[in-house]
């Protein structure tokens, strides 16, 4: 089903990225836990107040009173969702499509190795990926947490709110790809790639500022990522995790079959 | 058994690019050539053998297997060059064909030593740094390192210097006596009359002969009757010219090239 080798060689390809993405990660967390002061909160209230729209265009809404609900307000918007999407998008598109384009594929598909494990192989990469990005996001979360607010923070909802996100970006990365394993110019599969993430990003931005532009909740499927209602553990929230996992699982299947059937012209 | 088999094979890509109703067959432990200019379908054929697209119409297979519907298994039974050779940058020459190795799973490694020394490969330096013959160099280890009963070779010597081409050709030839069947597609004239049995010429998609180097070169053939003056003017032009003297006529033939037999197929259109 797998195959080993391809999966170290790929793993190996991701760990530089995930270390750059890391250290990102780690400095926005500690600088908005370390942030977090009733005072400062006021501060940034009056931000959220005097420009709603463009504060919520980034996800960022008043009235976070525990330090999860800052957390959730100040980083669940935008860096929780953008750093991630960004390592998905690159990765996804050299895992197939930068292979077929350049010609590497070739070495790949003429050994006695099936397409499907190749493929297989390639998703599970992508997903021990993802999955280290985010486990690495909730510990620094919580090691930050802890060292300047003992206390303040519910592990269990931090970790309800962390496997929804990964739910989120396990999607993100069936879509991308998806659109790896279909094109086989690069030009057309990072276009597409990286393309339908961002404008689903865009979309979310314009729902969030509210009013006549709130409909393009609609058009986007970050409206299914719930941080508040994960955190609260409602069925919604749940339910909608549970269908970027299955619509995942769906897209990740018609990708290796798309990957198996395809002429390669290589 | 046929260790190759190509049968109406056909994939148009619109404007006379493609293959068209292809069939030829290679029995196990041949040399067949397979002779075009760029742009013929040669690798498109190869493609097909490979399992990399699927015929729009007959089929192949290899050693009895589709090699569409069973390409994994295919696969097991070929080693192969591709015609235009690309690996991962990021690996040395040495780190690239030991993930081969371990990719493919093969057991013994020894094959490889012997073919690293043999082409005299630096294997620690970087792919990306290497030149045209040097990646090719890499290309032939890795497609001759598992042992493979098949060798679908597409334009292999491109970049290798006279010495290697040569080293290269004594390898094909090593491996055709000890029973291994090889496809060779090639627009070198010499490597493939040096190395095969039989030679397939492809024309626009069209396989034009398919014959054996000595048929094709009897059949092209041309001999010629000249009378000279006197005995002795017979004798030394026989001697110049490779004819047989008989009194004062020489009997001379041609002694075409496969480059000038595979022009007669092209005619004027050689470079279409």
């Amino acid at each position: 089903m797998i195959n080993f080798t391809l999966f170290g060689r790929e793993m190996k390809g991701s760990v530089k990225l995930l270390a750059v993405f890391a250290a990102v990660l780690t400095m926005y967390i500690a600088c908005i836990i370390y942030l977090y002061d009733p005072e400062t909160m006021e501060m940034l209230d009056s931000f959220t107040k005097a420009m709603p729209e463009l504060m919520a265009a980034v996800g960022m809404t008043p009235g976070a009173a525990s330090l999860l609900g800052f957390m959730i307000s100040y980083l669940y918007g935008f860096i929780m969702l953008v750093i991630p999407m960004i390592f998905i998008i690159i990765r996804s598109i050299s895992l197939v499509a930068k292979y077929v384009d350049r010609g590497s594929m070739v070495y790949l598909v003429s050994a006695p190795v099936k397409r499907s494990t190749i493929a297989i192989t390639q998703v599970l990469s992508l997903i021990c990926g993802i999955f280290i990005l985010v486990l690495y996001g909730t510990v620094v979360e919580i090691v930050f947490a802890q060292a300047l607010f003992p206390d303040q923070i519910v592990i269990s909802e931090l970790l309800s709110l962390n496997l929804g996100l990964f739910a989120l970006h396990i999607f993100i990365g069936s879509v991308c790809f998806l659109c790896s394993c279909a094109f086989s110019d690069l030009k057309l599969a990072s276009g597409f790639g990286a393309g339908i993430p961002i404008l689903m990003y865009i979309f979310q931005m314009l729902a969030n500022m509210g009013g006549s532009v709130e409909n393009f909740k609609y058009l986007t499927f970050f409206t299914l990522f719930d941080p508040e209602g994960l955190v609260s553990n409602e069925p919604s929230a749940l339910i909608s995790a549970l269908v970027l996992l299955i619509g995942s699982l769906i897209l990740y299947a018609v990708s290796v079959a798309v990957f198996s059937k395809k002429d390669l012209h290589i | 058994m046929d260790a190759i088999r190509a049968e109406n094979l056909k994939r148009d890509y619109g404007d006379g690019k493609g293959v068209f109703d292809v069939s030829f067959s290679v029995p196990q432990g041949e040399a067949f050539g397979f002779l075009g200019p760029n742009g013929a379908g040669k690798t498109t054929v190869i493609r097909h053998l490979m399992g990399f697209i699927r015929p729009k119409g007959g089929k192949c297979a290899v050693c009895g297997m589709d090699c569409w519907e069973k390409r994994e298994l295919v696969q097991g039974k070929v080693g192969y060059i591709p015609g235009e050779i690309s690996f991962f940058d990021d690996m040395t020459g040495g780190e690239f064909l030991k993930f081969i190795g371990k990719y493919r799973k093969i057991g013994s490694l020894s094959k490889q030593k012997e073919l690293i020394d043999r082409f005299e490969l630096d294997t620690k330096s970087k792919i990306k740094k290497m030149s045209k013959g040097t990646k090719q160099k890499v290309g032939i280890v890795s497609a001759f390192m598992a042992d493979p009963e098949v060798l679908i070779l597409d334009e292999p010597t491109g970049g290798l210097d006279p010495l290697m081409q040569s080293r290269f050709i004594d390898l094909v030839n090593e491996e055709k006596s000890a029973g291994k069947t090889i496809f060779l597609s090639s627009h070198m004239f010499e490597e493939v009359e040096r190395t095969c049995d039989r030679i397939g010429i492809i024309r626009r998609g069209h396989l034009v002969a398919v014959d054996s180097v000595h048929e094709l070169r009897k059949r092209h053939i041309r001999t010629y009757s000249v009378q000279l003056d006197s005995q002795e003017e017979a004798s030394s032009f026989a001697r110049d010219f490779g004819g047989s003297a008989d009194g004062c006529t020489v009997k001379v033939s041609s002694k075409p090239s496969l480059e000038e037999i595979f022009m007669n197929y092209y005619g004027g259109e050689y470079h279409d």
